[in-house]
């Protein structure tokens, strides 16, 4: 609104402050105009305004309202001071109201893990338990040969899933231009890392386990979770090796290095802490994966399978096998929540070494990225 | 080997690693196709969109599970979406600075939690609890909303930080300078700001809700029917799948795998839409 448009309706003649008509919007009318509506005052209402009959008329007095003839610095003061404070009153409810919300959310994080280790850490740290045989129809039984499928597992799919990924890693930071195959990579990546777990099962399921005829086997399994994972490992292989600064590589390839050597001796090395985090932050979500497990790999062993044609069960997919044919293991509560914080421990323990190993890497090699 | 054909055999093998994520894809849309085929020709699509499952008489209808999917995952949004927001607001802006790397620890570390221990935990607490309270069996929608917010807490949480952390410092500088509040400058400067991050984070923390199978199985039912209230039991798209494959042939197996291409057709749709609200490729995979 201006000065110009200030007497043409009905709308603005009410909303014509008296500065308007010597001489149109002074700036501290457009300041006070500001304050007001920062201080959510209606102009039309509050009495800091006047009417159409703005010159010399008092203004109309309503019940309730303090009448305000006051000064135009008055005005702009006390309008300042009102938005001021309701700014400040505002601001303190917003913290209050975020502190109370992380709260609640930090504190769900603690419930979480309290309730899961105080269920089962007894049971899960007890060597006759995490040593032991599995039993069937009898209580008392171990977990000995999920707790080997498990690191199996984790460790057939890191053989195949780390020379991927971070060879994915390197093509497409180190070899590829942006262009249209990039684009194409970046989309696959995405769109993977986008699928349901379960749907990895299945699909687990058709290929490797029905159509390969490999069976329920921890190979199938490693085949799926190597394809569920790799985006994953290969994003954070990425941030590592792009995170090598640009001098690295000139000064391999001005000493005459081929693109290849460069990348052997001056950025994997130094990229190896964050594709180590990456990889141990993998193992964590690999042990921890069950829909994708359960029709891959299977969900219960009496012995320890070493052979990785050999059907297995990890813990995660055990834990399911207790949920849901319980009635077979008559202490199946107490297995199922030992298997839960064992798992649980294991992740917050890979979790830490994660951030341990790459300080500790970065330290040695006195390089910080 | 002289070293530019070796350097031409290494590039052309990083090329094949990369491409294995393209080929990963084609294979798992071109298999969950292949398989759900036979039920879109014996079944027809008006049958397999209907709303009852009943394989005995030849019903294999997917509604009561693509709408359980649907409200379990706008259910765990709606709890997650605000606590998770406000905390990458306490993470970036209001948490003593010392704290703000613990803080932010506790929230990777519940992205990493399994979701078969979050399961367990809703199945020996939550349901009990709200079966308690309800009077009724205890599972169904709301058990699995909201142990579905615990899940999408963390990874909303991380890319809405990253978003906020992105927006320039001078930004909220020049905003506090002309006198706003430290909320003032948070809800008029920086959230606009980082409204696209934000957006995309969300997205993605639906994409993780309806993709969920694990922890909602153990909270959900089962039931294949529309629930009556929040606390009957009722099936995701997901649980159907992962209860039911084993033990499934023909026709309704190959139904299942059509509940599976819808999931990954929904997964990829909200990628896209991801791509499309950030204006770019994203940051995948877990929140780490």
């Amino acid at each position: 609104m201006n000065a110009g448009t200030a007497g043409n309706g009905p709308r603005h003649t009410v909303l014509r402050r008296p500065g308007a008509r010597d001489g149109g919007f002074g700036e501290g009318d457009e300041a006070l105009r500001v304050m007001e509506r920062a201080a959510g005052v209606d102009e039309g209402k509050a009495g800091l305004t006047e009417g159409s009959a703005g010159q010399g008329e008092k203004p109309a007095q309503r019940p309730g309202v303090k009448p305000l003839y006051l000064g135009r610095k008055d005005r702009i003061a006390e309008a300042a001071e009102k938005a001021a404070r309701r700014a400040f009153l505002a601001d303190r409810v917003a913290r209050l109201g975020i502190w109370s919300l992380s709260a609640l959310a930090l504190s769900v994080v603690a419930l979480v893990i309290g309730v899961i280790l105080w269920n089962g850490l007894g049971t899960a740290l007890s060597p006759s338990f995490l040593f032991g045989k599995p039993e069937a129809m009898r209580e008392g039984g171990g977990i000995w040969p999920m707790v080997v499928s498990s690191f199996y597992l984790a460790a057939l799919t890191l053989l195949m899933v780390i020379p991927l990924g971070v060879g994915a890693a390197v093509y497409m930071s180190e070899f590829a231009g942006e262009g249209r195959l990039t684009r194409l990579v970046r989309f696959g990546a995405d769109s993977l890392s986008a699928v349901p777990s379960v749907v990895f099962g299945i699909f687990g399921m058709v290929v490797f386990v029905i159509y390969l005829d490999l069976g329920y086997s921890l190979l199938a399994g490693a085949l799926t979770l190597t394809l569920l994972n790799l985006p994953t490992v290969m994003r954070s292989a990425e941030e590592a090796v792009r995170s090598v600064p640009v001098s690295y590589r000139e000064a391999a390839l001005a000493l005459g290095c081929t693109r290849w050597e460069t990348v052997k001796r001056a950025v994997l090395p130094v990229a190896m802490p964050g594709i180590t985090t990456g990889a141990i932050l993998c193992v964590g979500r690999i042990v921890g994966e069950s829909a994708a497990v359960i029709y891959t790999v299977g969900l219960f062993v009496r012995k320890v399978p070493w052979s990785p044609l050999r059907p297995a069960a990890p813990m995660a997919a055990n834990i399911w096998h207790m949920y849901t044919e319980g009635a077979l293991v008559p202490d199946w509560f107490r297995v199922a929540s030992g298997e839960a914080a064992f798992l649980l421990l294991l992740v917050l323990t890979l979790n830490l070494a994660a951030r341990w190993v790459a300080g500790a890497v970065r330290k040695r090699m006195g390089y910080r990225v | 080997m002289s070293s530019i054909s070796r350097e031409w055999l290494i590039k052309r093998i990083l090329l094949v690693a990369a491409m294995v994520v393209v080929l990963g894809l084609a294979m798992v849309v071109y298999f969950m196709a292949k398989e759900s085929l036979p039920a879109f020709r014996e079944a027809g699509p008006a049958n397999l969109f209907s709303a009852t499952w009943s394989p005995r008489d030849g019903r294999y209808g997917m509604l009561v599970f693509l709408v359980g999917t649907l409200t379990t995952a706008a259910g765990g949004l709606l709890l997650g979406t605000p606590l998770a927001l406000s905390l990458a607001l306490f993470l970036t802006q209001v948490a003593p600075r010392r704290s703000r790397a613990l803080f932010s620890r506790g929230v990777e570390i519940l992205a990493g939690i399994p979701s078969i221990v979050l399961g367990w935990l809703g199945f020996t607490m939550l349901v009990p609890w709200i079966r308690k309270l309800s009077g009724s069996s205890g599972s169904g929608i709301l058990a699995a909303s909201i142990i579905l917010a615990v899940m999408v807490i963390p990874t909303i949480t991380a890319i809405s930080k990253d978003a906020l952390e992105a927006v320039p410092a001078s930004y909220a500088q020049a905003s506090l300078a002309v006198g706003a509040t430290r909320w003032q400058t948070t809800w008029r400067v920086l959230l606009p700001a980082a409204r696209p991050g934000i957006l995309a984070a969300v997205i993605l923390g639906l994409g993780r809700a309806v993709g969920e199978t694990m922890a909602v199985a153990m909270v959900i039912g089962p039931a294949s029917v529309f629930p009556t209230s929040l606390t009957t039991p009722t099936h995701t798209l997901t649980t159907k799948i992962l209860m039911e494959m084993g033990e499934s042939t023909g026709v309704q197996r190959s139904s299942l795998f059509a509940m599976g291409l819808v999931l990954l057709l929904l997964a990829m749709a909200l990628v896209l839409l991801v791509r499309r609200v950030s204006g770019g490729p994203f940051k995948y995979g877990v929140v780490e």
